[in-house]
């Protein structure tokens, strides 16, 4: 999982992002349901991974609202592409997480970030001064008003923002993380963990924003592999099948 | 075993054969991984299947992949590099993912299945399409006309088939005349996601009239055995952002729409882009019939098998069959490059079994459609009973189905194993009374979201169809295995499910399918179609296992669920 940059100007690049990683939030939960052997296990992780799939159709929705207010011009790459969700890093092609982790690591991974996200959440709704993209928010708030009250009576210490149903829903997600983490390891130090997740974030967003300089260094290098090996590329025939009966050709080639 | 592997462009997909060259599995990464067309390595459905057939070393003879990956890698390079420059985008965009690309195939199948390269098998892009369609037919000889984007070193081949071991490639078109890219920038103009959007292009092409035809067919056509495409008018092999020029803009004469606009038949511009789409259909429908009477012209056959992306525009076929040189038309019901990896796993087959027959008996249509056992214990649905009621038990369940179906409910399937192609047949598939306007439109318009120029497929008894729809002969099987194109004749009882030009994609059942089983339980109630669409988001695949559907139902707000153990409903 990867954060949007905090302080990234570019407010639809940013909405941008954090829809790709609330989706892929939500391919997580549900890879965590499929392995989840008891019934409310598998609900409670299917309904995080719903809410998870409505905040990303919402956040391209108040883009997509954004945009038509500056008079703007909704570019191809601003389009919801499942598949960048892989491409971009939000969802790893190695494996989803529920693979990859122990399920104290994972529980770990899903306290710290939910928060992280939370923090980050906290810093877009700050940049939205649209009247109407508040409003979306608003509204989808208010109809789901009382899903979210209920599930915030039981853990109302982490509401901040009731009028914001993608706020207290990362509240109460984060909630859920520490309690079940609380529970199931009482001796481990969640605090380390969460020191842990947070230097990784960091890291992360080090790498990220330094990209841009990073292929300054390694374009010259790859022009200069183009050079040598396009040109040996010329030199390569690969045989024509023109004419010929598919069936006898060889088949452990490559080429 | 034989192991068939698609990846690294489309949506990627394993397909299993055994020994007796029976197809027993076959599944699309995007199943599991949950992302729409995913295209990367499929681990997840590779590692599911060995689970499930207990696949090793042992046990499996060979793995092909299909097609050469270093042979399409340096095509489009060395095309790239001769015509455009080692600096440009698309050229740069080659070299820097090679990492990405298909020739690290082997790679990737080491860290999932270890197995001796020896076994390891590459087949032409081509022929693995061709493969993938001759496993559903049975009769020899026939002219394959196999017509995608692009795949190895061409865009478009004619193979004439003696026999399963003797295939003939007789004709190709190189890079970049192409008509699959033609389409796809069509789409992509349209602002449609190109590799997922062209059904809609199609769709909307009933919409308009085709008066760009002239201008369009100027920059593509077929002529004295060749395709050419005006690469003055398209960007897609110069770019890696846009696949059409301004040249290209300037023929239509509007702006290209921005994907996020809306497109409904009462948009203010709906009728321009209409008429865009249908003048690139009636290329499409034009330059297939002279593919296929050069086809003809040059092996003799009027048997076809027709596959690759192509082979999924269903108005096209309708055409083609209506040509007098064509006796009958295959299609497979997975004829992209998904349905390629089935391909993949015969060629491998029939390398290993050089002098096997393909048997003339007729198979189960169903057990091809869906390959796979599925055990339903194996699919524990116990955590629906949380937020969920069981209407009926599993000896009630076409009963209590056609019941709801009379009452204008609508019903999500999740029955038995997934269907092959990307149409659903009922085992993946949202259904409803295709006579009631109403539940017609809520499914299509409040549930689906589909624009309305795009209505919703019937599905009908194979005994009863002759009274709403006039099937061609020639594609027959493709009613069954992936729906295809029939004008309609009762078009007042069935309007909802009709096109704007009174055809519709007809799905037929036989009554031993769980939606033949439903129809035949709904004819004493003068129910005699079904309206069916798939089961999924739009931006979601196909609903694969329990607790998709659980999430899919819940996102989408149906009221029922129909799986092999009963029908469920929210309490």
């Amino acid at each position: 999982m990867i954060l949007a940059p905090e302080n990234n100007k570019n407010l639809y690049k940013t909405l941008v992002e954090f829809g790709y990683a609330e989706y892929g939030s939500a391919l997580e939960m549900l890879a965590a349901a499929k392995k989840a052997e008891s019934p409310r296990l598998k609900i409670g992780y299917i309904n995080h991974a719903l809410d998870e799939y409505r905040h990303s159709a919402l956040i391209f929705k108040v883009l997509d609202n954004e945009i038509k207010k500056d008079n703007g011009y909704f570019k191809k790459e601003f389009k919801f592409t499942p598949q960048n969700v892989v491409l971009k890093g939000y969802v790893d092609k190695s494996g989803f997480l529920i693979e990859k982790l122990t399920l104290k690591k994972f529980v770990e991974f899903i306290y710290s970030n939910e928060f992280l996200a939370k923090k980050s959440f906290e810093d877009l709704i700050k940049r939205i001064k649209n009247s109407e993209s508040l409003k979306i928010l608003n509204e989808i708030a208010q109809d789901e008003e009382e899903h979210a009250q209920g599930a915030l009576e039981q853990h109302d210490n982490f509401s901040t923002n009731k009028l914001n149903e993608i706020m207290t829903e990362e509240d109460r997600h984060w909630g859920f993380a520490k309690i079940f983490y609380n529970k199931k390891f009482p001796n481990a130090n969640l605090d380390l963990a969460f020191k842990r997740e947070k230097i990784k974030n960091k890291m992360r967003l080090f790498y990220f924003k330094n990209l841009i300089f990073l292929n300054r260094i390694f374009d010259p290098i790859i022009n200069f592999f183009i050079l040598i090996f396009g040109n040996i590329a010329m030199l390569l025939k690969p045989t024509s099948s023109d004419d010929k009966d598919l069936m006898k050709i060889n088949s452990r080639s490559i080429l | 075993m034989f192991l068939g592997i698609s990846a690294y462009f489309h949506d990627s997909s394993v397909a299993l054969i055994d020994t007796n060259g029976v197809l027993i599995d076959f599944k699309k990464e995007e199943y599991f991984s949950r992302v729409k067309g995913d295209k990367s390595f499929p681990r997840l459905a590779i590692t599911e299947m060995i689970k499930s057939h207990k696949l090793s070393e042992k046990n499996i003879e060979k793995v092909c992949f299909y097609e050469k990956p270093l042979k399409a890698w340096l095509t489009i390079l060395k095309y790239s590099i001769k015509n455009n420059s080692l600096s440009n985008e698309l050229t740069r965009n080659y070299f820097k993912n090679i990492w990405k690309s298909s020739i690290i195939f082997s790679y990737d199948l080491s860290k999932y299945l270890k197995i001796s390269n020896h076994k390891i098998l590459y087949c032409d892009h081509h022929l693995s399409h061709t493969l993938s369609a001759a496993y559903y037919n049975s009769k020899l000889p026939a002219v394959s006309v196999v017509i995608d984007g692009f795949g190895d070193e061409s865009t478009s081949s004619i193979h004439h088939l003696d026999s399963l071991q003797e295939i003939k490639n007789v004709w190709s078109s190189s890079f970049p005349n192409s008509l699959g890219l033609f389409y796809s920038a069509i789409t992509d103009f349209l602002g449609f996601s190109v590799n997922e959007g062209e059904y809609k292009v199609m769709g909307l092409a009933a919409y308009g009239e085709p008066i760009f035809y002239e201008q369009l067919s100027k920059t593509i056509f077929f002529k004295e055995g060749k395709l050419i495409l005006d690469d003055t008018y398209y960007d897609f092999m110069r770019s890696i952002t846009r696949s059409y020029s301004d040249k290209l803009k300037s023929i239509f004469n509007i702006k290209e729409r921005e994907s996020n606009a809306s497109l409904d038949l009462d948009s203010s511009d709906f009728k321009s882009y209409a008429d865009i789409a249908a003048s690139a259909q009636k290329i499409v429908e034009e330059i297939l019939k002279k593919i296929f009477l050069f086809a003809n012209e040059i092996t003799g056959e009027s048997r076809f098998i027709f596959s690759g992306g192509v082979a999924m525009n269903s108005v096209a076929i309708n055409k083609l069959a209506k040509l007098d040189f064509i006796s009958e038309i295959i299609i497979p019901p997975s004829p992209g490059d998904s349905g390629a990896a089935i391909g993949a796993a015969y060629y491998s087959f029939l390398q290993s079994n050089p002098s096997y027959l393909k048997k003339s008996a007729k198979i189960n249509i169903y057990e091809m459609l869906t390959p796979g056992h599925v055990n339903s214990e194996d699919h524990n649905e116990e955590f629906f009973m949380i937020n969920y009621e069981r209407v009926a038990e599993k000896n009630e369940l076409i009963e209590v189905a056609s019941k709801l179906l009379s009452q204008n409910e609508i019903i999500a399937t999740c029955y038995g194993n997934i269907e092959t192609g990307p149409r659903a047949l009922g085992h993946r598939s949202m259904i409803c009374n295709a006579h009631s306007m109403v539940a017609v439109k809520q499914l299509n318009e409040q549930i689906k979201k589909r624009s309305k120029f795009r209505p919703v497929a019937p599905a009908i008894l194979e005994r009863n169809a002759n009274k709403f729809f006039n099937l061609s002969e020639k594609i027959y099987d493709t009613y069954f295995t992936m729906g295809a194109v029939a004008e309609v004749m009762n078009v007042k009882s069935i309007e909802a499910v009709v096109h704007n030009d009174n055809t519709a994609r007809v799905q037929l059942c036989k009554e031993d399918h769980i939606l033949g089983k439903i129809l035949k339980e709904l004819e004493s109630k003068n129910i005699f179609v079904l309206a069916n669409t798939s089961f999924n988001i739009s931006s979601d695949p196909m609903v694969y296992s329990k607790e998709d559907a659980y999430l899919a139902i819940e996102r989408m707000n149906i009221k029922y669920l129909l799986t092999e153990n009963g029908i469920y409903k929210k309490k």
